[in-house]
């Protein structure tokens, strides 16, 4: 009896389904965007026109703005810096398996960080920034670390403990930029970085520095770390499935402190870039208007890079345009900047719908897997 | 404690079984009641059960005979492919639990479903679906202690369920049930969670109800349950009757046998001889706790020598999952000490225990043995993903290459059917799942190799393969500890068998000792002809 013909008929089968499932999935995938992508233009559009503006011009004004020349694309680069790694927090935290919203709060604190020691510590220019960049990291995960030993020791939910700790950032911030940190000269924000510690524009005119290129390198660094390394194999695994990390030798607490830590450096350095990275000021502001929802704007990056480090940079330069064009959309529409937000928002929800339902259900059904796997091993039989 | 064999109360003077074999007539009926699943496996097979008004049935059968799901059936949770369900000679319509309960059948769940948080009082009410704010608080009220007093079950009404020990939820759980009008109760496992004292008080009540008139349907595989409330018994295997017959002048052997057959023992694989050498595993007065902080595993002792096959049979949750994952680091160890190859594994995590020589094919192998979602590539080193042979240079990164080489002799080696390495885990059928994890844990080259129902729910080939690997390194001198639910398995494979009841192994058998009748009765709890707990 020798089943191999069967087997070796089923084999072809599943491997044809295989690879029809996987175009279908990178099609759809495609498809989702493409379609997202227009239903979010289109309502933006329908707006405008029910508010009585141009939609068209706004949309070419958009366009411009975000990559009509140099100036235009190196602006949307500088404001995709930051949000490629605070999207980076949210989309290495989604795969360990856990919601961290903490972005926002271990940024301000990194920037805080920034200003203090790049201010403050004079050393060669190259030794200086990386003096900073530490820094700023240090301070992202050290804030990231209450919520990770809560978590782990504690059960806190990490949303509410990473939204808590968002607001003691933003009050100490605004203590400190008043109280601590600030100019004498310039009552409105902290004093200025060291001209050692600050990154210049790359294209004289545009806000853009080598700070993208930190940027990059965190969200390469992470794609390395996750699918290529054994600490990310059981972070993945401990976002999946912690119960099979458990049996494979290693400890999902273990993993998921790393992962909040790893989260935090790069919302550190988030931080640094709006200081040390931001000409012409290299400070911050006592509004805290440079690192305004940049935290919040990381979750939307992520939801649309679908937490891929790659796919978290080109979602990130996409909504970097969005902002980097909203100044041409009022100058040649004349559409007011609230309107402008209300199209970015949209066009936004329109691109992470999708990604929030799998990740809502994943979130469900997870929950439900455990409470399942509670009460069955509380009982002491199982039956068919 | 009171005397089982002794009549129900309330049946004064001389006692006559209420049952159909007895000559009362039927009050429930089901008739040639088959269930086929979806996915073509056939549950139930031509099921005939009669039971009178006022009887207690017992439905006693092993693993997956079919018990719950004949329940799950006359309780309208499940639909069935075909037969009849007649009620006082009246054919009804079953779909759904209100269906039953409008029939006034309802059941006892093993898992309670009470809410928490709530007290019994509202538990209660919210089982017949009334709003809590209903000003028929009071009203409910004085009927539940109506219906407490009548029945004798009683439960505090306005404590919150999670405060109260498992046998008083229980108990609310039957009030609650009761408070629906139902006339036929059924009970599945009832006394699974239950101390020996609980369960004494629950015999009495459920007595009480049966002379009242309540009909009682008990799903048991505890012999001595069956021998001490019951009027009558449906014996299932396998999906089919076995038979039934009167409970009074039947024997724990008689039952023994109707739940697990007859049958020779099943062939084997060649076995290779060998010199009897130091245990490979020391197993010395061993307790571990349970998930509810009771103990599981209580204060077991033995020893697996190398070339041997030591199994470990009983039916499921009486203690064989603890033991395991004690055994393999997933779980502490309570008391007691174990050694493997003479170093104590007691306070070792699983990477330790894998780097000592033992290699594990978890019971559960969806949520232990493998990552779903990840592709046969990558669970193929899931345990071994940190070792340095699958490195690069640079420090840290793993070798994609090298681990693709690795997985495929794995494929290749143990025969798994799988279109690509990149292929999902899921996408795999069971059978080639279960190959890839045994095959994974083999490769260790493990001195002991702990198997927890290494061919539950695979196919006959799988089935056969996972079975002549474990007898494969069986042969080559290696220790395995086989835990299995299915009595053929651990009769076919094993050199040894240890029958685990309650948490307690109440026996070694010998290989030359083995015995379908003597095993049974042991799985049942019944020890050397008399009842044990």
């Amino acid at each position: 009896m020798d089943p191999r013909p069967v087997e070796q008929r089923e084999l072809e089968a599943l491997s044809r389904r295989e690879r029809q499932r996987q175009l279908r999935g990178t099609f759809a995938g495609l498809a989702e965007i493409v379609v997202a992508l227009v239903i979010g233009l289109f309502v933006g559009a329908l707006v405008m026109d029910g508010a009585g503006y141009d939609w068209k011009l706004a949309y070419e004004g958009l366009l411009i703005g975000a990559f009509g020349d140099q100036w235009a694309i190196a602006d949307t680069l500088a404001s995709a810096t930051p949000l490629i790694l605070t999207g980076l927090v949210f989309g290495l935290s989604a795969r360990a398996g856990y919601f961290n919203i903490g972005a926002q709060g271990q940024m301000i604190v990194g920037a805080l960080a920034a200003v203090a020691v790049g201010a403050h510590v004079s050393a060669p220019p190259v030794m200086a920034v990386t003096l900073t960049f530490l820094a700023a990291a240090l301070a992202g995960a050290l804030w990231a670390l209450p919520a990770a030993l809560l978590k782990a020791t504690r059960g806190v939910h990490e949303v509410i403990s990473t939204i808590m700790f968002n607001w003691i950032a933003h009050y100490t911030a605004l203590y400190m930029v008043f109280n601590v940190l600030n100019d004498p000269r310039s009552a409105e924000r902290t004093v200025r970085v060291l001209p050692e510690a600050r990154l210049g524009a790359i294209i004289p005119g545009a806000d853009m520095t080598a700070a993208i290129f930190v940027a990059v390198g965190v969200a390469l660094f992470m794609y390395w770390l996750l699918w290529h390394s054994p600490w990310g194999y059981e972070m993945r695994i401990a976002g999946l499935n912690p119960s099979a990390l458990r049996y494979a030798g290693a400890s999902p607490l273990w993993s998921v402190n790393l992962t909040f830590i790893l989260a935090g450096i790069a919302a550190g350095i988030a931080g640094a870039t709006q200081i040390i990275g931001r000409p012409p000021t290299y400070a911050l502001y006592g509004d805290l208007s440079n690192v305004r929802n940049l935290g919040f704007d990381g979750i939307a990056v992520a939801l649309i890079g679908r937490n891929h480090p790659l796919g978290i940079i080109l979602a990130a330069i996409f909504i970097g345009a969005m902002g980097a064009g909203s100044r041409m959309m009022q100058i040649m529409a004349g559409v007011p900047l609230d309107m402008v937000r209300i199209v970015h928002g949209t066009v936004i929800i329109a691109l992470a719908a999708p990604e929030v339902w799998s990740l809502l259900g994943k979130f469900l059904s997870r929950g439900r897997a455990r409470r399942e796997a509670a009460s069955t091993a509380h009982s002491k039989t199982v039956q068919r | 404690m009171p005397d089982r064999s002794a009549p129900p109360a309330g049946a004064a003077g001389q006692y006559k079984p209420v049952s159909v074999l007895a000559g009362a007539p039927p009050w429930l009926e089901m008739r040639g009641i088959t269930k086929v699943y979806p996915n073509g496996t056939r549950a139930l097979e031509n099921v005939d059960l009669r039971v009178a008004k006022g009887e207690i049935h017992g439905l006693l059968g092993e693993n997956g005979a079919g018990k719950s799901t004949l329940m799950k059936i006359l309780s309208g949770i499940l639909p069935f492919t075909s037969g009849r369900i007649l009620l006082g000679g009246r054919e009804v319509s079953l779909r759904s639990t209100h269906d039953a309960l409008a029939h006034g059948i309802g059941m006892v769940h093993q898992h309670f479903s009470l809410v928490p948080t709530f007290n019994a009082l509202d538990n209660i009410i919210l089982g017949r679906g009334a709003s809590l704010a209903s000003p028929d608080r009071a009203a409910a009220r004085k009927r539940i202690q109506r219906l407490m007093e009548e029945t004798g079950l009683h439960a505090p009404l306005d404590i919150p369920i999670e405060q109260l020990p498992v046998g008083t939820q229980q108990r609310i759980e039957i009030l609650k049930t009761l408070d629906r009008n139902v006339d036929l109760l059924i009970l599945d496992e009832p006394t699974a969670v239950l101390t020996p004292q609980e369960t004494d008080q629950l015999f009495e009540v459920l007595n009480g109800l049966a002379a009242r008139g309540t009909t009682i349907i008990l799903i048991t595989h505890k012999l001595r349950e069956v021998l001490a409330l019951t009027n009558a018994v449906t014996v299932l295997r396998s999906g089919r009757v076995v038979g039934s017959r009167l409970t009074e002048g039947a024997t724990a052997q008689d039952l023994a046998r109707m739940m697990v057959g007859t049958e020779r023992l099943p062939e084997v694989k060649e076995r290779r001889q060998h010199e009897k050498t130091e245990p490979v595993l020391r197993v010395a007065g061993l307790t571990v706790k349970g998930d509810g902080g009771q103990d599981a595993v209580k204060n077991v002792s033995f020893e697996i020598n190398a070339g041997e096959i030591f199994a470990i049979a009983g039916v499921t949750g009486n203690g064989q999952s603890e033991l395991i994952e004690a055994l393999s680091g997933l779980r502490p160890i309570a008391n007691g000490r174990a050694y493997l190859l003479g170093h104590s594994i007691n306070g070792k995590g699983p990477r330790e225990l894998y780097r000592m020589g033992l290699a594990h094919v978890p019971e559960d192998r969806h949520r232990l043995g493998m990552v779903a979602q990840f592709s046969v590539l990558e669970n193929s080193i899931l345990g071994v993903h940190h070792e340095p042979r699958f490195r690069r240079g640079l420090p840290g990164t793993l070798h994609w290459g090298k681990v693709r080489r690795y997985a495929r002799d794995l494929v290749h080696r143990f025969q798994v059917v799988t279109p690509s390495l990149a292929t999902p885990m899921r996408s795999l059928s069971g059978g080639n799942q279960q190959k890839l994890v045994v095959g994974r844990e083999l490769a260790k080259s493990p001195s002991l190799i702990i198997a927890g129902q290494p061919t539950r729910g695979l196919d006959v080939g799988a089935t056969a393969a996972i079975r002549d690997l474990l007898v494969d390194i069986r042969n080559e001198g290696k220790a395995v500890l086989l835990v299995s639910a299915d009595l053929d398995e651990v009769l076919a494979l094993a050199d040894r068998v240890a029958v685990m009841y309650e948490g307690e192994i109440l026996a070694i058998l010998e290989r030359h000792e083995f015995d379908r009748e003597r095993i049974g009765l042991l799985m049942g709890g019944v020890h050397d002809g008399s009842a044990a707990g």
